[in-house]
């Protein structure tokens, strides 16, 4: 039972980013955003699994948070996908402590390249309603989100990377 | 003499993984189709140790009294006015279903809540979602543990509201943000701070006189309209039990 869960512990942290997302904890929050789950997880699978991996499964992400979230109109997928693409292609770096503050910079970037693909969903569906008043707090909303992703990567990502890489040795 | 065959094992669709990779696509696009039911029951059931305990249905009614001071106030005077207009249609919505809050998403992109109860409580698509202080949202999909609503601070929703001081109708648009704003196509409207804006009687998806919020601010720089922000007495961001009614208008 313990080898199951150690070998497949990237496929057990995948299920549970959903119920993460639908957590939500206020205490965690700032400015009412809160971090962007699924890119901790999405982030240390790309750069193991490769670009075309970290696509699939941006997919997946995709299919399973819009089915919770209740925005028909706009979804989280071509974000998801985007990122599952450019993380796959980063290497790993041998520098532990270097590598720690470069997934809070990827992670931020990554939260950014959602948030703005999201946003501009918004703003081309309410173009001809009321754009201007959409704007500052849906700017506020992306700048909240990619500090507090930038500021928890380093500290998740490195831990399920770590744990990623035992899960995949030969037990 | 023989020539060289191709091994059929190199083929795409005999590879394991790729029928794997295929299977678990199927399942998401149906998780997807059915809008993430298994997943909010699943988590209906991890979370049940979580929920909201018995005192703060104390707070709670403390705070739904004072609501139905205001809610009085609006109901007589509705009453006189309707006794005036004998042809009004009657709108009426005598079921309430308690509900505890188990998942809120109140900041960021999405504006939603669930509920712990769902389509076999007899939640339906539609329903109305009120909270201590007034309104907080439209269900819009049920499993049948649970049910999801949008609430009015949502980018998606849009309601028609009433202002009561002076007698108008306005359109209550969701910015993302928790100020909502409400729009009056009317350059004119002597609107002001501090009015308070109820249900429009006249809306097709709720019933009349649900308090929703009083005006904080007001922009009038726009040539055709007035908006307003409007600072909702329901907060649902700490609201931990809410009431659902069924809507027969």
């Amino acid at each position: 039972m313990n080898k199951f869960f150690t070998k497949k512990f990237s496929i057990i942290s995948f299920i549970f980013i959903p119920i993460i997302f639908l957590w939500h904890p206020n205490w965690l929050g700032f400015l009412g955003a809160q971090p962007y789950w699924p890119l901790f997880w999405l982030l240390p699978w790309s750069m193991i699994n490769g670009s075309i991996n970290g696509l699939i499964f941006g997919l997946f992400l995709g299919l399973i948070l819009d089915s919770l979230t209740l925005n028909e109109s706009f979804t989280q997928i071509p974000g998801l996908i985007l990122c599952g693409f450019l993380f796959g292609r980063i290497k790993l770096n041998s520098d532990i402590f270097l590598g720690h503050f470069r997934y809070g910079l990827i992670c931020s970037f990554g939260s950014f390249l959602c948030g703005t693909l999201y946003f501009l969903q918004i703003l081309f569906r309410n173009f001809s309603d009321s754009n201007s008043l959409m704007l500052i707090p849906m700017v506020k909303n992306i700048l909240a989100e990619v500090f507090l992703t930038g500021f928890f990567a380093p500290f998740i990502c490195s831990q399920l990377l770590r744990m990623f890489k035992f899960s995949r040795r030969k037990i | 003499m023989l020539g060289i065959r191709r091994i059929p094992t190199s083929r795409w669709w005999h590879k394991k993984k790729n029928w794997q990779f295929f299977a678990i696509f199927l399942f998401l696009v149906f998780i997807r189709i059915s809008k993430g039911a298994l997943y909010k029951d699943f988590y209906y059931f991890i979370s049940k140790p979580f929920w909201p305990g018995q005192f703060q249905k104390e707070i709670v009614l403390e705070s739904i009294d004072q609501e139905y001071l205001i809610k009085l106030n609006l109901l007589e005077k509705d009453n006189m006015r309707l006794r005036r207009i004998l042809s009004l249609q009657e709108s009426s919505n005598d079921e309430h279903i308690s509900a505890a809050v188990i998942s809120r998403k109140t900041g960021s992109w999405w504006r939603q809540i669930i509920l712990n109860k769902g389509s076999k409580d007899g939640i339906e698509i539609g329903n109305i979602v009120v909270g201590p202080g007034g309104l907080l949202g439209r269900v819009t999909t049920t499993s049948l543990f649970t049910s999801s609503v949008t609430l009015i601070t949502s980018p998606e929703s849009k309601l028609g509201v009433w202002v009561d001081r002076i007698q108008i109708n306005g359109l209550l648009v969701g910015l993302g943000d928790d100020l909502p704003s409400l729009i009056l196509y009317s350059k004119d409207a002597d609107i002001k701070v501090g009015d308070f804006v109820s249900s429009s009687p006249a809306s097709t998806l709720l019933p009349p006189n649900i308090p929703i919020g009083i005006v904080q601010s007001i922009d009038d720089t726009l040539k055709s309209k007035k908006t307003a922000k409007i600072l909702l007495l329901a907060k649902p961001h700490v609201i931990d039990w809410v009431q659902v009614s069924k809507v027969n208008i």
